[in-house]
């Protein structure tokens, strides 16, 4: 029989050995693919297999530095439709049109369109959802996320801020600390199989959401709250266009309060408040006017608008003139009414002129030529020395977006009438916050502060991630300046233009101010005044800036009693005593007393007692003729002219 | 293992059995039939038949006869196919079978199951579907085998090739007319057989080039959908006709080395239209990752290598160009079924030798192996 020659065996060799390479190197293309082809399909891959959702993350929440919430989360609810599960298009384009209020057409489109996953509305209410689930509609999905959410409405609404659709910040803090407080949105991804059903049992790739970290600010609902009532009030009685109000610890430069009225509601930032409703009038907006309305609305006037500061940077001027030793307390000058420089006359506010003067008379007159005299003393270098060091000339740093920077003169351009009117605060601009740490600086021993609001940020499990610091320079101003300041501005309030942010018992340093807003013959003002105590050793500079107050228009008329109502409320609620010479104890209304027990006696008995105590009215509750309860309780401090309520039986 | 002696002596010989191939097969069996549970469930359930085993078993009666035959034909003597049966008029069961394949082949193109825009089946109540082209392989090698075998010097010039062809050339064009992929396994089988017999193989080296411009010739200037192929295979990422490979690509490419674990896959959730027949090793990459897919490489590599070893041992020239026959066509299956599978040729439907889905192939796959073990089981040996 025929058997296989060697030759065919060698034959075969060659066939079974050429195969084999073959395989070989198919097996090399599959390692190839496998390897290093694998992430880039299997990355294509699994987009085709996972229906991503993503949850949001609950964005931290914004505390005051009491603990109080100033901007939370709510819980809202974002409507999808998932094609390939939708049973009954029609029954659920019907509902959807109802229960969400949308046109027709548009949920029609969206429930139409073949695609994995199709948002119909996001920040649904949680009510309008629970409605909507009752109807269980197949393929329709109801996600749960959250809504910012800002109690107190319009407070400090410049400054809080407000965020977007999608959760980030617009304006304000939420802008500035938004990855601090914006998390790590989550993800849900399922598995589907090409027909787009969810695989059951399938491990669900769900990423948690990581919230995001709370904020604590510096400001004080309670004090926001005094400064925007005393805001709200001049603003009406001036018909002001709008006014500012910062407080602040000029230790720190800890902001408590900045108010902006009229304020807007965060909670609906995109409709006008009356101010801008009324610049737009009755006409219906177009998009880009409504637009440019609502940034305006949403601008900061304290740290975004420069001005000119007019009087109030006399101290500054004062400063820089004790700093290069320019001049000393009992400097005398004289004042006609006008200074004339070089080829100008430059009037002082009061027409009349001042007469003969000190410098400490000066600074309580707030009298013009004085200034224009130390200023030229100093000289434009020396002045801008002290703006350098005093951070006149750069951003604040303030954690808030949009800070302007100053409108300064180039010191080559600087010639005398320049730094004469320069001296005195006007033609060149500067931002009130600016103007505020200036200030501070001056009366806080010479320590650069940064105004802020942020101090401290926490995560979710209440630990702190960060403690904001900001450290400043000391010594920047001598202390022997500042304490001549001090006094100085305190007797600006107590014997000068400033006398009515006077209050009895607290000792009160600040300086006024009234800018006209160019063009000069316009006649608007901007009066303003600067305000801290306890003089000796400031705990809280506040500044308000009244803008175009109809009227009378003098800052220290109409804005320093402003302060006085702010500082009235304040310094007790920070737990500044008033301490009351003799000379207030005698005024009506002034200093504390405490209160007698008055329970089980009659309304005689009573009648009789109150002659010896200062309380203001008196209210009886109740049917009876004998005292049970009494408010305030017997043995508590109060100040005069307190209110009583006696509850009788 | 001791190598087979093949003389005869006047010791009464052992008579050989290659139990390795037999295992090999039947391991690859079991492979195909755990991969065409997990490849076609999903699908089975999803259709009509709402059964999840619904391949599964039909796969397993295949495999269940399968195996049957192959232990039935591997006890028969090859030579039973070509000897003259019958006492009046003597006729030979190859050629029977011969005029069958033609038969089958000329109805199938006429009157067949037409999938997928392609006649290939036939349809046998109760049994499904029969796909005469798995026979014609079987047929082929059988016939050319013998052709050879009864006149090997002849193939020394090319008339004795071109007798060759002849022979085969009735059942390769009907082949070609509906599967041109079959009908390049048949030539295949063919050149290979008379390329190990032939003393001098100049002529086909000339032969082989003039067969791969012909094919080329196809391959561009064919009927419109094979074209479309081409263009397909080049722009798998962005053509619609390569969909399908790309599925089969995203399911390699995303088993990484250790894969995802059996029953893991998600390709084969309907992204890969119906994974358990040509597709299926994709899936198994998937699943089973680098390591799974090189294993089952290295059975079909084990498996060449033993019809190798029975083919050059064999104790006559008919089973070893039986083997030989054997060895080229399941070598090229696996090759062109993954070299398909991994975008590396235009696609073309080959299922994968004893994994893929489709009963007809796995039972005349496993005669086929029944054949190659009746010639192994003719080896003798001394102790």
């Amino acid at each position: 029989m025929r058997q296989i020659s060697t030759k065919q065996r060698k034959t075969a060799l060659f066939v079974i050995s050429v195969l084999i390479v073959a395989t070989a190197g198919l097996v090399i293309r599959l390692m190839f693919l496998m390897i290093f082809h694998s992430a880039e399909y299997a990355k294509a891959a699994n987009e085709l297999h996972e229906r991503e959702r993503s949850i949001k993350a609950a964005r931290g929440v914004i505390y005051d530095r009491n603990g109080v919430i100033l901007a939370d989360n709510k819980p809202v609810c974002t409507v999808s439709v998932i094609h390939s599960q939708i049973t009954e298009p029609e029954r659920v384009i019907s509902v959807l049109c109802e229960v969400l209020e949308l046109p027709e057409e548009k949920v029609r489109k969206r429930v139409e369109k073949v695609s994995s996953i199709e948002r119909i509305k996001a920040n649904v209410e949680k009510e309008t959802a629970d409605y909507l689930r009752s109807f269980e509609l197949d393929g329709v999905m109801v996600d749960e996320d959250y809504k910012r959410y800002y109690p107190f409405g319009t407070l400090a609404s410049r400054v809080i801020g407000f965020t977007g659709g999608d959760n980030q910040g617009i304006i304000g803090l939420e802008v500035k600390y938004d990855s601090l407080l914006e998390g790590i949105p989550g993800k849900i991804l399922t598995l589907t199989t090409a027909h787009g059903t969810e695989i059951p049992n399938a491990a669900e790739n769900r990423k948690e959401p990581i919230a995001g970290n709370s904020l604590t600010v510096s400001l004080d609902v309670n004090i926001q709250k005094y400064a925007e009532q005393a805001a709200l009030k001049v603003l009406e009685a001036k018909s002001a266009n709008h006014v500012s109000l910062i407080v602040m610890n000029p230790q720190n430069g800890e902001i408590y309060a900045m108010v902006n009225v009229p304020e807007f509601d965060l909670n609906d930032p995109y409709t006008l408040n009356t101010e801008y409703a009324a610049k737009a009038g009755e006409e219906t907006l177009s998009g880009e006017k409504k637009n440019e309305l609502l940034n305006q609305m949403w601008r900061n006037p304290c740290i975004s608008d420069t001005y000119e500061p007019g009087s109030t940077f006399k101290i500054i001027t004062a400063t820089a003139a004790f700093e290069h030793n320019a001049v000393s307390l009992t400097d005398r000058f004289f004042c006609p009414g006008y200074k004339i420089v070089e080829d100008r006359t430059i009037h002082c506010h009061k027409v009349g002129g001042h007469g003969s003067e000190s410098f400490v008379d000066g600074i309580r007159n707030s009298c013009n030529p004085v200034f224009m005299e130390i200023g030229a003393r100093v000289g434009t270098e020396g002045m801008y020395e002290t703006f350098e060091k005093l951070g006149l000339m750069r951003k604040t740093g303030i954690d808030l977006p949009g800070e302007a920077s100053s409108i300064m003169h180039k010191t080559d351009n600087i010639k005398a009438v320049e730094l004469a009117t320069i001296s005195f605060g006007q033609s060149f601009q500067i931002t009130p916050i600016q103007l505020l740490s200036a200030v501070s600086t001056v009366i806080n021993g010479g320590k650069q502060i940064v105004p802020h609001f942020g101090v401290y940020a926490k995560n979710t499990e209440e630990n702190t991630v960060k403690t904001y610091q900001y450290e400043g320079k000391t010594g920047i101003v001598s202390e022997e300046t500042c304490e001549t300041m001090k006094m100085l501005l305190e007797s600006v309030v107590h014997e000068g233009t400033g006398k009515r942010a006077y209050l009895p018992g607290f000792r009160i340093g600040g300086k006024t101010a009234t800018s006209e807003k160019l063009p000069r013959s316009s006649n608007r003002y901007i009066s303003s005044f600067l305000g801290f105590a306890p003089a000796e050793n400031p705990q809280v500079i506040a500044m308000v800036m009244i803008d175009e107050p109809e009227g009378i228009y003098y800052g220290g008329t109409i804005a320093a009693p402003v302060i006085a109502e702010v500082f009235d409320s304040v310094l007790p609620y920070l737990g500044i005593e008033p301490v009351y010479s003799e000379d207030e104890l005698k005024l009506e209304g002034v200093g504390q007393f405490s209160v007698p027990d008055m329970t089980g006696m009659t309304k005689e008995e009573v009648k009789a007692l109150l002659k010896a105590y200062e309380f203001g009215e008196i209210y009886y509750t109740g049917e009876g003729d004998t005292v049970t309860e009494q408010f305030p309780e017997a043995g508590e401090k109060v100040n005069k002219k307190t209110s009583l309520i006696l509850y009788t039986k | 293992m001791t190598k087979p002696s093949v003389r005869k002596t006047e010791y009464k010989p052992q008579t050989y059995y290659d139990y390795s191939l037999l295992f090999i097969t039947l391991i690859l069996v079991c492979i195909g039939l755990v991969m065409v549970y997990s490849t076609s469930s999903y699908y089975a359930v999803k259709q009509k038949f709402g059964d999840a085993a619904y391949f599964f078993k039909r796969q397993l009666i295949s495999a269940v006869i399968g195996t049957f035959v192959m232990i039935v034909v591997s006890k028969i003597d090859y030579f039973f196919y070509i000897k003259g049966i019958g006492k009046k008029y003597k006729f030979r069961l190859l050629f029977l079978a011969y005029m069958l394949c033609i038969a089958l082949q000329v109805y199938v193109l006429f009157f067949g199951e037409e999938v997928k825009g392609a006649k290939r089946w036939i349809k046998i109540p109760v049994l499904g579907t029969f796909q005469p082209s798995e026979l014609t392989k079987i047929c082929v090698i059988l016939l050319v085998a013998y052709i050879v075998y009864a006149a090997p010097k002849r193939l020394d010039t090319v008339f004795g090739f071109i007798r060759v062809l002849i022979f085969v050339c009735p059942l390769l064009g009907l082949v070609a007319a509906e599967n041109l992929s079959t009908a390049i396994i048949i030539a295949g089988i063919t050149f290979v057989v008379c390329f190990v017999v032939a003393r001098r193989k100049g002529y086909f080296f000339v032969a082989g080039f003039l067969a791969v411009l012909v094919v080329a010739g196809y391959i561009f200037l064919g009927e419109a959908f094979r074209g479309e192929r081409i263009d397909a295979w080049l722009n798998v990422e962005t053509h619609p006709k390569g969909y399908q490979i790309l599925q089969g690509l995203y399911a390699i490419a995303s088993g990484g080395l250790w894969g995802k674990g059996l029953g893991q896959s998600m390709q084969k959730l309907g992204f890969i239209p119906e994974s358990h027949n040509d597709m299926i090793f994709s899936v198994i990459c998937e699943e089973l990752g680098i390591i799974g897919a090189l294993a089952i490489i290295l059975m079909y590599v084990l498996l060449l290598w033993r019809l190798f070893v029975v083919a050059v041992n064999a104790r006559d020239l008919f089973g070893s160009l039986i083997c030989v026959g054997i060895m080229v066509h399941i070598a090229m299956q696996v090759l062109i079924n993954i070299a398909v599978v991994t975008n590396t040729i235009p696609s073309t439907g080959i299922p994968l030798p004893f994994i893929s889905y489709g009963g007809t192939s796995l039972v005349v796959l496993m005669a086929e192996m029944g054949i190659a073990l009746s010639v192994s089981n003719r080896i003798e040996y001394e102790r």
